[in-house]
């Protein structure tokens, strides 16, 4: 779910981002690339009116500057028509023609003079209109080519002049715009056939199977997007000729012409697989962290807690300990008096004779033997109620280097004797501690004696090892832990080691006090005291104690 | 010179008694009370020397006892017997008057050795006083 969500969230803006800048970049290439192609055709259309609107006005030049006993004098013909092949190479040949239609005049490649026209459908045109430009036509000839025709009226006569305009010079001028890879542009007439070749397929005259073609002229440039006869999608820009009802048609394949946006199109699915990749595979991490961390709190929570039940539960059990050897004081109180009347008695008895000499050793060791018991009992109350005391430790600066010393020269004899090995390793840079010395050291003699025991216990008198080491800890503490290779401790013994009464030893050798007592002192001094133990291999104490604040340097120590 | 009179003061009516007869065996004489009450009571009546006084008391507690005959009776020597727990209010004892103060459980020996102290203190001061009062009487 956090997984599904860390790859959600940044993935909306991202795709967001890049569907917003492929829709604004898609609409900008179409935007341009229909404005070239707008003026291209625009361009082509102004070029080929000019064309036409020029040959127009030679011929015009020539009808209107010559009178029709001028035209049809053949000297002066020729000359004209010499003339007319000087200013463009696109006329074919000239005829004049008269009101009837009848062939007078003709200059060209081929024989033409006497032939009747006036039924032919250009010629009706010419006569009503007086000017004409045909379709490409084959005509008597058999070649495809188109004509331009004018009349003139003087004097009640009418006579037309007609000039066939070569279809190569004029394809020519339209097929050679190219845009692109597969822009082209071609003419079409009314009925949409073809009045000029196309490259990708559409010869002279054919229909275009495109079907582009409209019937009625309109103004301006249109622009539209089809699927061409093919099934290829094409950009389209169509204008009507203003000199003849033609159509001028720009195609390109629309692959072609929005290239740019199919590479950008295919940069935009790589960034986004690739950007897609890397937001999961950063989510993913990310979220293993996250939840590895939240883990790691979790089990911290819980350690926590179950510390926090421990100390409860130890202050607890003070608590009631102290209740407990205060209530168990008294009754002591009596039976030592009792016990202490009973011997002044027996004196008494015994110095008068009236005890027999059998009992009377019996009775010195009963009483004996009472006040050890009592003496006993009286340690035990005494060293919880030391615990339970509130009392104020005088503090001071320790060096804890001079400190462990002192104390493992109290034990050197002992351990010797066990054949035991003291090792001390204390870092240079542990710093002062602020303890009550008196405490501190009844701390650590109970560790070490405790540790001793252990080593007898494992090895008798050989190959044990203590080791004290000591040296800075986190959060200006100081750690010092004490480590046997003795007999090691139960996990379940392990639990219970630092509460009251609990003892390994057999009855009347320990009170099961120390390790509580030693636990209360060591946080009553602001530290905490762990354990970590394995049977068979041994014990180490850990004890984390706060340093002196004027020790965090290794200068002198302050005495006071 | 007088013996002392000692009285022991405790709410625990076995260790009076126990203690009582051990004291009169080793030839102290001894006068016991249960409370602070029956202490003020009897001292009204009595000429004591030293009190033995328990710190933890039920009604009176110790340490009110101790105040209460310090100003009635300045000269009386005050001993506070105390647990372990206690310590604190015998030195309240102490800084209020008391002579000096014996940690439970006590040696009978110990008792009396501290009462004995406490009854030298006793002799001191009354001495002092008489001569001070015997001085007067010879001007006049």
């Amino acid at each position: 779910m956090i997984l599904f969500c860390m790859i959600l969230v940044p993935l909306i803006p991202f795709i967001a981002v890049l569907a917003i800048g492929y829709y604004h970049f898609k609409t900008s290439i179409e935007t341009s690339t229909l404005a070239t192609m707008n003026r291209i055709v625009e361009d082509h259309r102004q070029m080929i009116d000019g064309f036409l609107k020029e040959r127009r006005g030679d011929l015009g030049f020539i009808l209107n500057t010559n009178s029709y006993v001028d035209l049809t004098e053949p000297e002066r013909f020729y000359a004209l028509f010499a003339q007319l092949q000087r200013y463009s190479n696109a006329f074919v040949d000239l005829g004049v023609f008269d009101q009837d239609g009848i062939h007078v005049m003709y200059q060209g490649p081929y024989r033409l003079v006497g032939i009747d026209y006036g039924k032919e459908e250009w010629f009706r045109h010419v006569l009503s209109e007086g000017y004409y430009i045909s379709d490409i036509f084959l005509g008597f000839r058999r070649i495809p080519h188109f004509v331009i025709a004018l009349k003139r009226e003087e004097a009640g006569k009418t006579w037309v002049i007609r000039a066939t305009i070569d279809t190569y010079v004029f394809n020519e001028l339209v097929e050679k715009v190219r845009i692109g890879k597969t822009g082209e542009a071609y003419i079409l007439n009314t009925e949409g056939v073809f009045q000029t070749a196309r490259r990708s397929g559409g010869s002279l005259l054919a229909k275009d199977p495109d079907d582009v073609h409209e019937s009625k002229p309109h103004q301006g440039v249109r622009t539209f997007i089809r699927k061409d006869a093919r099934g290829d999608e094409c950009v389209f820009a169509t204008t009507w000729l203003q000199e003849k009802g033609w159509m001028l048609v720009v195609r390109q394949e629309t692959a072609d012409a929005l290239k740019a946006l199919r590479s950008a199109t295919f940069m935009i699915v790589v960034i986004m697989i690739l950007g897609g990749v890397t937001i999961a595979i950063l989510a993913y991490t990310v979220t293993r962290q996250i939840i590895r961390r939240m883990q790691r709190m979790d089990v911290e929570k819980q350690q926590l807690g179950k510390q926090l039940v421990r100390a409860t539960r130890l202050a607890e059990l003070g608590q009631m300990a102290a209740g407990f050897a205060h209530e168990i004081n008294n009754p002591l109180q009596i039976m030592k008096s009792d016990r202490a009347l009973m011997e002044m008695i027996f004196s008494d008895l015994k110095k008068r004779g009236d005890v027999r000499e059998e009992d009377v050793k019996d009775l010195e060791e009963t009483l004996d033997q009472l006040k050890l018991q009592i003496e006993r009992c009286s340690k035990i109350t005494q060293a919880i109620l030391e615990f339970g005391r509130k009392s104020e430790p005088t503090k001071q600066d320790v060096d804890v280097g001079e400190f462990i010393s002192h104390l493992t020269s109290m034990i050197a004899e002992k351990a010797s004797v066990q054949g035991i090995r003291v090792k001390k390793e204390i870092s240079e840079q542990t710093p002062l501690l602020r303890a009550d010395p008196a405490q501190l050291q009844q701390v650590f003699l109970n560790l070490f004696n405790n540790a001793i025991d252990a080593i007898t216990e494992r090895h008798g008198c050989e190959g044990g090892e203590l080791s004290i080491q000591a040296g800075p800890d986190t959060d200006e503490r100081v750690r010092i832990s004490v480590r046997d290779n003795g007999a090691g401790i139960s996990p379940d013994n392990l639990k219970k080691i630092f509460a009251p009464f609990f003892t390994t030893k057999p009855p009347g050798k320990g009170t099961g006090l120390g390790l509580y007592v030693c636990f209360g002192i060591i946080e009553g001094m602001g530290g905490n005291m762990e354990v970590e133990s394995q049977r068979g291999v041994g014990t180490t104490f850990i004890v984390h104690l706060p340093a002196s604040r004027a020790g965090q340097t290794e200068c002198e120590p302050k005495e006071s | 010179m007088d013996k002392m009179r000692m009285m022991l003061v405790d709410d625990e009516e076995g260790f009076l008694s126990t203690t009582k007869k051990l004291l009169e065996r080793k030839g102290v004489q001894v006068t016991t009370a249960s409370s602070g009450h029956e202490a003020l009571e009897k001292l009204a009546g009595e000429s004591v020397h030293v009190v033995i006084l328990d710190v933890k008391m039920p009604g009176m507690d110790g340490v009110a006892v101790l105040k209460a005959v310090k100003s009635r009776y300045p000269l009386v020597q005050v001993v506070m017997l105390t647990g372990h727990g206690t310590v604190d209010s015998a030195m309240e004892g102490l800084r209020s008057g008391a002579t000096d103060y014996l940690m439970k459980p006590i040696d009978i020996d110990e008792l009396i050795a501290k009462a004995e102290e406490a009854f030298v203190r006793w002799q001191i001061m009354e001495e002092k006083i008489r001569i001070a009062e015997g001085k007067t009487p010879e001007k006049k």
